[in-house]
């Protein structure tokens, strides 16, 4: 029964909070007293009283990992070292939990002033029940400035064309390679403009010369999305009620693709992926393959530092690839619609976005820096090597890509679990790429049509 | 569980300690009621605010569509309705979930009896042996334990390691959509512990004269265990399998650590199909309803069991 009542008591708790919040204490942090200490900066249970001597407090959120809570406080202490009278408390947690927490909040009318907030269908649904601050106003007077950021980077952070959010900076798909492992050998290595003939060739050529696997399995949410904008289409249609293609055909052939070259050990099935544990158990980083296709730019760091040679980047194969690719926010700064102090969260928001020091805390973990002129110091200032291949990667797609798609319904969590689930069962041979294309469909559509 | 029934049996039966008490039914004086309350009520506000409360909000969220963000919309059997007649993998869940219950259940009891038979017969350091076989049960429920399966099991695990050493191919056990469930289903029966300890005590139980008639009457050791253990431990039984029965449907932690109700949805346990709905697409309404799916189909099997006990367990003695 425990979790059934694990399940009622989070519902309870909803309720809980929305009544604390109702009797007008907003400030504080009572959510965030389960997610261990808050550094230096919190004031613990401060409430909006004290803003009457031009004191003001903000809250502000945040998920990721213990690395990046540090960090983030470092940058908290530097802003308030600047505005001696703003006094910032956070909670922050992992991601597990973050969400479940912001909808409590939200259902109490109290979002934090400053909130991470997730690309895609998280930051659709909160700028739905219009629970974030349009920010167009404060890019306009000058508040938050965004001079020379790309239209395309902007824009995603667009819902229905009001400003919810400005990237925290910017990530890639990317496929890493190991060039160590070409060198004696004939097969040519990926290029920034390889088609899908030659992924094909090179991942079944490099496998067969070096004995292992070729490409590491790349699961389908992303990637399938990748290959359905290379095609000209996209992963849902324009108001997010259906699917963004018409032609099972394009799905059969992704699964008939993938399936080839886990038929032809080129890439490891699912009984091989479902059991490598994050980044430093990858397969290109034990050396088991040479060619790796999973994860985002942001994270070719880690990756490169858990492996001991030195890693290159490529961009994602198809001739069309530069309609393929595109700038995703890793993540987003949104200021809560309740916030009383919406004017200082967009200028702390401006700290972040503008702020070379910033960045030489806080380095890649939330994305390339959206600001050129961030980017350049940060060059001059010196990069790792690692580093400097993001940048220098970011560079290139920034020249060849198109706008992310926006058009997340709330669904398209399910929907891409959908996606998954048929994808295992295509490789696992249960069933054929066309039934498992025209199988997604019928998922697809009876998910999306609940709405 | 049997500790607190033996002793309310035994309070009134307490020799010399106010006799006449139940015959008195003195006028109780609301002075007395009141302090009674008052003691309760630290329990009475828990059962309200943490079990009826959440209870009653969670059936009329399952009568809604809410997103954790919005407010809950009216859909009224919108959730049941979606759930029989447009939902494979509700069904997929179900048919894993009674597969897994049908199975890891009878498989823990059976090893628990078999073990507790063992203990009862072993008299030097009883005490040792009981407590490292009760280990599994206490440490069994963790996220631990089930990391460590994940790694027995595992491509390069421990399991595979044996089989290569002694010259048999391994096997990707968690990969394979056909033995999945059955590393769940064998760390199931591994967490024994407590209903061994059940099962002993019921042994412990049964008075010997029963063994010594039998064996004047020249009954062998299997005749002794079918005509005498057996019928005798039923009471013990019946308790024993409505627990672990309700334990089975509930089960959660392994399949989200070990197998994340993969490959194939092979491991899709019920309770793990709940949360994904509840906490990764966020869809309360659903999940609340498939709860009281849920709640309904054990109520119903604890129903047929307790009414099958008329047929199959022994109370005299």
């Amino acid at each position: 029964m425990k979790k059934v009542w694990l399940l009622m008591c989070a519902a309870l708790m909803i309720v809980f909070i929305a009544a604390c919040a109702g009797s007008g204490t907003g400030g504080g942090q009572e959510a965030g007293s389960d997610s261990g200490s808050s550094g230096g900066s919190s004031e613990g249970g401060g409430s909006d009283e004290g803003s009457s001597d031009g004191e003001i407090e903000l809250r502000m959120s945040w998920w990721g990992s213990q690395a990046r809570h540090d960090m983030t406080e470092e940058i908290i202490t530097m802003y308030e070292e600047e505005n001696p009278n703003v006094t910032i408390n956070t909670e922050f947690s992992g991601f597990d939990g973050y969400f479940e927490r912001m909808a409590a909040q939200a259902s109490g009318g109290n979002l934090p002033d400053i909130m991470q907030q997730n690309f895609g269908e998280y930051v659709n649904q909160y700028a739905g029940e219009g629970l974030l601050a349009d920010l167009g106003p404060y890019i306009e007077d000058g508040t938050i400035n965004l001079e020379g950021v790309e239209d395309t980077v902007v824009e995603s952070g667009q819902v229905d064309g009001t400003q919810v959010g400005i990237p925290t900076g910017t990530n890639a798909m990317m496929v890493a390679y190991n060039p160590e492992a070409f060198e004696g050998t004939d097969v040519e290595m990926p290029s920034n403009d390889w088609t899908w003939q030659e992924y094909m060739d090179i991942t079944s050529g490099i496998s067969e010369a070096t004995g292992q696997y070729g490409v590491s399995y790349t699961e389908p949410d992303n990637f399938f999305e990748y290959y359905l904008r290379e095609n000209g289409k996209a992963m849902f249609n324009e108001d997010g009620t259906g699917l963004g293609y018409e032609d099972d055909q394009l799905l059969a052939d992704y699964f008939s693709m993938m399936k080839q070259q886990i038929d032809n050990e080129v890439s490891p099935d699912y009984s091989v992926v479902d059991q490598i544990q994050g980044l430093e158990d990858e397969l290109i980083t034990r050396g088991e393959t040479s060619i790796h296709i999973k994860n985002w730019s942001n994270q070719f760091q880690t990756l490169q530092n858990t492996t001991d040679t030195p890693l290159e980047i490529a961009m994602m194969p198809g001739e069309n690839n530069d309609q393929g690719m595109f700038q995703k926010p890793s993540m987003l700064w949104s200021i809560g619609e309740n916030s009383e102090h919406k004017e200082q969260a967009a200028d702390f928001i401006n700290f972040y976005t503008n702020t070379v020091e910033v960045f030489e805390v806080i380095g890649g973990d939330r994305g390339v820096p959206i600001k050129p002129d961030v980017r350049e110091a940060l060059r001059e200032s010196g990069l790792t090597e690692a580093q400097e291949k993001i940048f220098d990667y970011l560079d290139v797609v920034a020249e060849n890509s198109s706008a992310p798609d926006t058009n997340f319904p709330a669904s398209a969590s399910e929907v891409l679990q959908a996606l998954k689930d048929t994808d295992e069962m295509v490789m696992y041979g249960e069933m054929t790429p066309q039934e498992g294309a025209e199988h997604f469909r019928q998922e697809a559509e009876s998910i999306l049509s609940e709405q | 569980m049997q500790q607190t029934h033996t002793e309310e049996t035994q309070f009134p039966n307490t020799p010399k300690r106010n006799p006449s008490s139940k015959k008195q039914k003195k006028p109780v004086k609301d002075v007395d009621n009141k302090m009674g309350y008052l003691f309760l009520s630290p329990f009475i506000f828990g059962t309200i605010a943490f079990m009826l409360f959440p209870m009653m909000y969670s059936l009329y969220l399952s009568f809604t569509d809410f997103n954790l963000v919005g407010s809950p919309q009216w859909a009224g059997l919108a959730n049941y309705k979606e759930m029989f007649t447009n939902d494979p993998v509700f069904w997929e869940s179900m048919r894993v979930t009674f597969f897994y219950a049908g199975t890891a259940v009878p498989f823990r009891l059976i090893f628990a009896l078999l073990i507790a038979l063992v203990l009862n017969r072993v008299v030097e350091m009883v005490g040792i042996y009981r407590t490292l076989l009760y280990l599994p049960s206490i440490v069994g429920g963790s996220i631990g334990v089930s990391i460590m399966w994940r790694q027995l099991f595992g491509n390069d695990g421990a399991i595979n390691s044996m089989l290569e050493s002694i010259g048999l191919s391994g096997h990707s056990w968690l990969g394979d959509p056909n033995t999945a469930i059955w590393t769940l289903v064998i760390l199931y029966g591994w967490q024994f512990g407590s209903s061994m300890i059940i099962f002993l005590a019921g042994l412990r139980n049964i008075p010997g004269i029963y063994y010594e008639a039998a064996e004047v009457d020249g009954g062998t050791p299997l005749q002794k265990f079918f005509r005498i253990t057996l019928p005798m431990l039923t009471p013990v039984i019946l308790f024993n399998v409505i627990m672990q029965v309700i334990h089975g449907f509930m089960a959660f932690t392994p399949a989200f650590i070990i197998t994340e109700g993969g490959p194939v949805n092979s491991t899709l346990l019920y309770v793990l199909y709940m949360y994904r709905q509840a906490f990764q697409f966020f869809d309360m309404g659903y999940a609340s309803a498939l709860a009281w799916v849920m709640l309904l189909i054990i109520g119903i099997f604890t129903a047929i069991i307790f009414k099958s006990s008329d047929y199959w367990v022994h109370y005299d003695g």
